[in-house]
């Protein structure tokens, strides 16, 4: 037995006897194209899922694929995962070690992809030509643009309340559906290009959304109005929105050359949080849903953090070089 | 009954064309399976039994098709397949290319290992046209050579029939779309290869007849295309994209590679598109290279493309095709023996590389050295043109197009689509204006001046004098600019790409531009060709005393009247008049010149030359050729 193994073993007997039962842990994935070294070339160096390990280590899941933007699983079976990508939607049954592109030829750049979690065989979506509705929990996919002045979108919710309640963000502002993406209507919200929605998993009518060069913008009534939240990022083009899981007061934006802006009263005040990142172009937050308070970042190629104190302070997450787009915690697996 | 109808057309237009070049149908068939043949028997001389790492794709694909050195081929094959698999839908069509053309020689290994290939690399589709083109036509032989395949064999889980609907489904959509409103990707001397690639190998390989023939008349289609805007094998007019080595030296393009297996012009280039080409079997109708070669006549193309599709800021002049936005592209070129002079309107067309207009003369340079073109740009960059047209990111989409594109986010830009341009042509005579707002990235207008350009001129009238071969150019600058070096030096210092700088020293050296800060600018260009005058002199003369007002007040205006008395006008923002009546952009032809008509919307293409015919109907999948007008 060599030594590297032994120990191993000896390490996982004093951990299995040491710990108590712990609650399942999410599965971690960030969407991203390794763009750092991207050096006269169209293309990254690396485009795709990478999933956080228990050491911390970032490994590849799934499919190298151009463009791929974020992930969904679907809420009664969590080895179905539908994967966002510049090719369209490709999705698994069987946990990832099979997949398949379920969309054709005229789906292309998927921004967003979620399930509905009322109604689960149910998912949507949003893509730069479009929004996309199934039925068949991804199997097949259906163009879903009625009512839309414009098609562009790259961010897409749905009430976990209510199956068949959807908000889009386009390029001409948050559009709501009321019937599971099969017409669309405008709603209070300016004509501008929104770049990211966040719901609260404690209070799913508290919306938060990151627009371009508007700032960020918050609803308490589930995206029926809406109004302006943080001054301090009001021109800003905010990429990244989050709301805790645990604590819905607990908010994050973040954007292009502004950084982390955080409120922890529920967006009445908001506190610059960047010092301690290498950088103050931020794309994604996320809240850890399995470590209450941490607040991920994920920079543009210069890395991905997370705090443990609201943003006061940063630690090193990896993905050095990375383009991310999205991270993304599911349920465990089965 | 066609093949007797086609050899007696021939027969009758058989006759001498320039340079005592046969244009018979025999002996322009003859003279293109010379090349073709030549180009394999190349392609096969490429490979070194002695030496199994060289030779590529195409040189093995040659030697298997042939039955020569198969042992040799299969040994540098293993080699080329143990390689890991990159490079996305460009690694597709040779892999395809092999499968095809080399479909008699392959092995047992090679062909397991091919299809595990197929299994485990995951290609991307990539995000231009050509892209899809390359992608889907490659996806849809390689399902085809594996048919009842499950999706356990296949990279996206799809079964061999899925695949093969799917790239079919987008094929056809593609083709539609390019004979009723034009490529997106139009006219583009770097990517012509591509779109002749895919066709080919579609052309050659597909087993339904009816695809197969499709792909055959867009092939023609497409090099119809090129034919009617060429100069010696030279791509004249506006181009949707090229690059910033060959906009300086379209000698270099590919479309001169395909000038010269296609119709016989100048020499050949290595190109492996032109190797796919003489593999498949394609031959161009004959009518094709008779329109090539004959300039006898000036003549005015007028042809309407469209803009690559637009998925956000769009504008309000977009209009919608299936579900996809996009503006139309108004393209005019004036075919001079000597000269072409082409362009477009203006305004944001591509997302990068476009160019607006240019003048390109006819030249004995060697193809390698000649610089034979004049433009002018607006060098414009931003993310509302990046964001137009990729699915990107504002704040990230300049830098990142620059990664591959490094010319792109520079003031020395040569390639530039601006939406502060705006041009209108009438015969061999140009006005070019811009708006340009403070705060703007690059405010310049740029006008390239290349090294092969003899007797510049800047006249006390105004007008600046130059002549480009059998050429005379006067260029009338509405502002003061200044003259610089084309410096590319912090451009090439910043690691603009091997694709981009190769041999910079040999082509990119010794041209100047004339550069103008002015925000309120524009000019005016005409161009003759040397043999009407006596003199250069005369020309200048000449040119002097045409009338011409401008302003470059709040909106810039010109009228001016060119050399064969039309008036024309032009105001930033309004529709420009010849001889007081508005251009009719409305009814603008898909094609339209003596030697071609299509009507926008139609699928239809009727190609002429004198009374010869060839009329190529994708409605009906059918060609049919003639010594008289068809039927409408």
């Amino acid at each position: 037995m060599s030594s590297r193994l032994s120990r191993f073993l000896v390490l996982a007997l004093v951990a299995g006897i040491a710990a108590a039962p712990a609650a399942p842990v999410s599965r971690f994935y960030a969407a991203v194209s390794m763009t750092k070294a991207q050096k006269n070339s169209s293309t990254p160096l690396d485009s795709g899922l990478y999933l956080r390990q228990a050491d911390g280590q970032w490994t590849n899941f799934g499919p190298r694929i151009l463009g791929v933007t974020s992930l969904a699983t679907s809420p009664v079976n969590p080895a179905s995962l539908l994967l966002a990508s510049a090719d369209g939607v490709v999705r698994t049954t069987d946990g990832g070690k099979t997949w398949r592109k379920t969309t054709g030829w005229e789906v292309a750049d998927v921004r967003a992809i979620v399930f509905d979690h009322a109604n689960p065989a149910h998912a949507y979506a949003a893509t730069a030509w479009g929004p996309l509705r199934s039925t068949d929990g991804g199997a097949s996919w259906q163009l879903a643009q009625q009512g839309l002045a414009r098609l562009y979108c790259q961010t897409i919710l749905t009430d976990p309340a209510s199956g068949g309640h959807v908000l889009l963000g386009t390029e001409d502002g948050v559009y709501a559906s009321h019937d599971g993406a099969v017409t669309w209507a405008r709603t209070a919200f300016p004509a501008v290009s929104v770049l990211r929605l966040a719901q609260s998993a404690a209070d799913p009518k508290l919306l938060l959304a990151g627009t371009q060069g508007r700032g960020a913008w918050l609803s308490r009534d589930g995206g029926q109005s809406w109004t302006a939240a943080d001054p301090g990022s009001a021109t800003a083009n905010l990429y990244a929105a989050a709301i805790s899981p645990h604590t819905a007061t607990q908010l994050a934006v973040g954007g292009w050359g502004i950084g982390v802006r955080v409120s922890a009263d529920g967006g009445r005040t908001w506190a610059d949080r960047t010092a301690g990142l290498p950088a103050k172009n931020v794309f994604v937050l996320a809240f850890d849903p399995d470590v209450k308070g941490r607040l991920w970042a994920s920079t543009f190629e210069e890395g991905t953090y997370y705090s443990d104190d609201l943003g006061r302070t940063w630690r090193d997450g990896g993905l050095y070089g990375a383009y991310a787009f999205d991270l993304v915690f599911l349920p465990p697996a089965p | 009954m066609v093949l007797v109808l086609m050899l007696s057309v021939g027969a009758l237009l058989a006759r001498e064309g320039e340079k005592g070049v046969s244009l018979s149908d025999a002996d322009i068939a003859r003279r293109f399976e010379e090349r073709q043949q030549s180009v394999i028997a190349s392609s096969i001389a490429a490979l070194d039994p002695a030496d199994p790492t060289k030779g590529g794709h195409y040189d093995v694909a040659a030697c298997l098709q042939r039955g020569e050195k198969r042992e040799a081929a299969l040994a540098r094959l293993t080699k080329i397949l143990a390689v890991k698999a990159d490079g996305n839908m460009f690694w597709m069509f040779p892999m395809v290319t092999l499968m095809m053309a080399g479909d008699q020689g392959l092995d047992a290994p090679s062909r397991a290992r091919i299809a595990e290939l197929w299994r485990t690399y995951w290609p991307s589709r990539g995000d231009t046209e050509n892209h899809w083109v390359l992608y889907y036509s490659s996806l849809y032989l390689a399902a085809q050579t594996y048919p009842g395949a499950g999706p356990e064999k296949w990279f996206n889980g799809k079964s061999s029939a899925e695949n093969m609907a799917e790239a079919r489904s987008y094929l056809e959509h593609w083709m539609e779309v390019t004979t009723s409103f034009g490529q997106g990707e139009y006219d583009s001397p770097n990517y012509i290869e591509e779109y002749a690639t895919g066709l080919a190998l579609l052309s050659g390989w597909a087993q339904d007849a009816a695809f197969r023939q499709r792909a055959h008349l867009l092939l023609d289609y497409i090099f119809y295309d090129y034919a009617v805007e060429t100069l010696d094998g030279y791509y004249g007019g506006a181009h949707s994209r090229v690059y910033p080595r060959q906009i300086v030296a379209p000698g270099l393009t590919p479309s001169l590679a395909l000038g010269w297996l296609l119709f016989g012009f100048g020499e050949r280039q290595p190109n492996g598109t032109v190797q796919i080409l003489a593999l498949s079997g394609y031959t161009p109708p004959p009518i094709l290279e008779r329109i090539a070669r004959d300039r006898a006549q000036p003549y005015v193309e007028r042809e309407l493309k469209r803009t690559r599709w637009r998925l956000r800021n769009a504008g309000p002049e977009s209009f919608v095709i299936g579900d996809k936005r996009t503006i139309p592209v108004y393209k005019y070129s004036y075919v001079d023996q000597d000269f072409i002079l082409g362009s477009t309107q203006g305004g944001l067309l591509q997302p990068i590389q476009q160019q607006t207009w240019n003048l390109l003369w006819r030249t004995d340079r060697p193809a390698a050295q000649a610089a034979n073109t004049f433009f002018g740009v607006q060098p414009y960059s931003s993310p509302l043109e990046g964001t137009m047209f990729f699915g990107g990111d504002w704040d990230t989409i300049t830098n990142l197009i620059a990664r591959s594109k490094a010319d792109y986010d520079t003031p020395d830009k040569l390639p530039s689509g601006s939406p502060f341009e705006q041009v209108y042509q009438h015969g061999p005579a140009l006005i070019a204006l811009y708006d340009i707002p403070p705060g703007t990235r690059f405010p310049l207008v740029t006008m390239f001046f290349s090294r092969d350009l003899t007797h510049t001129e800047e006249d006390a009238s105004g007008w600046i004098f130059a002549q480009g071969g059998p050429a005379y150019i006067a260029y009338r600058p509405f502002a003061a600019g200044e003259w610089k070096p084309n410096d590319w030096t912090g451009l090439l210092a910043h690691g603009a790409g091997g694709f981009i700088s190769t041999d910079f020293a040999k082509w990119g050296t010794g041209h100047r531009c004339y550069v103008s800060p002015a925000l309120k600018n524009g000019y005016v260009v005409q161009v003759a060709p040397a043999r009407a005058f006596a003199s250069y002199e005369a020309f200048k003369t000449a040119v002097r005393a045409l009338p011409l007002t401008f302003t470059t007040a709040a909106q810039p205006e010109a009228t001016f009247t060119s050399l064969d008395g039309t008036v024309i006008h032009a105001r930033y923002g309004a529709t420009p008049t010849v001889n007081g009546q508005a251009v009719d952009f409305a009814n603008w032809p898909l094609f339209e010149s003596p030697f071609g008509h299509a009507t926008r919307g139609s699928q239809q293409l009727e190609i002429a030359h004198g009374a010869e015919r060839l009329f190529l109907d994708f409605i009906h999948n059918a060609r049919q050729e003639s010594a008289v007008p068809a039927q409408p």
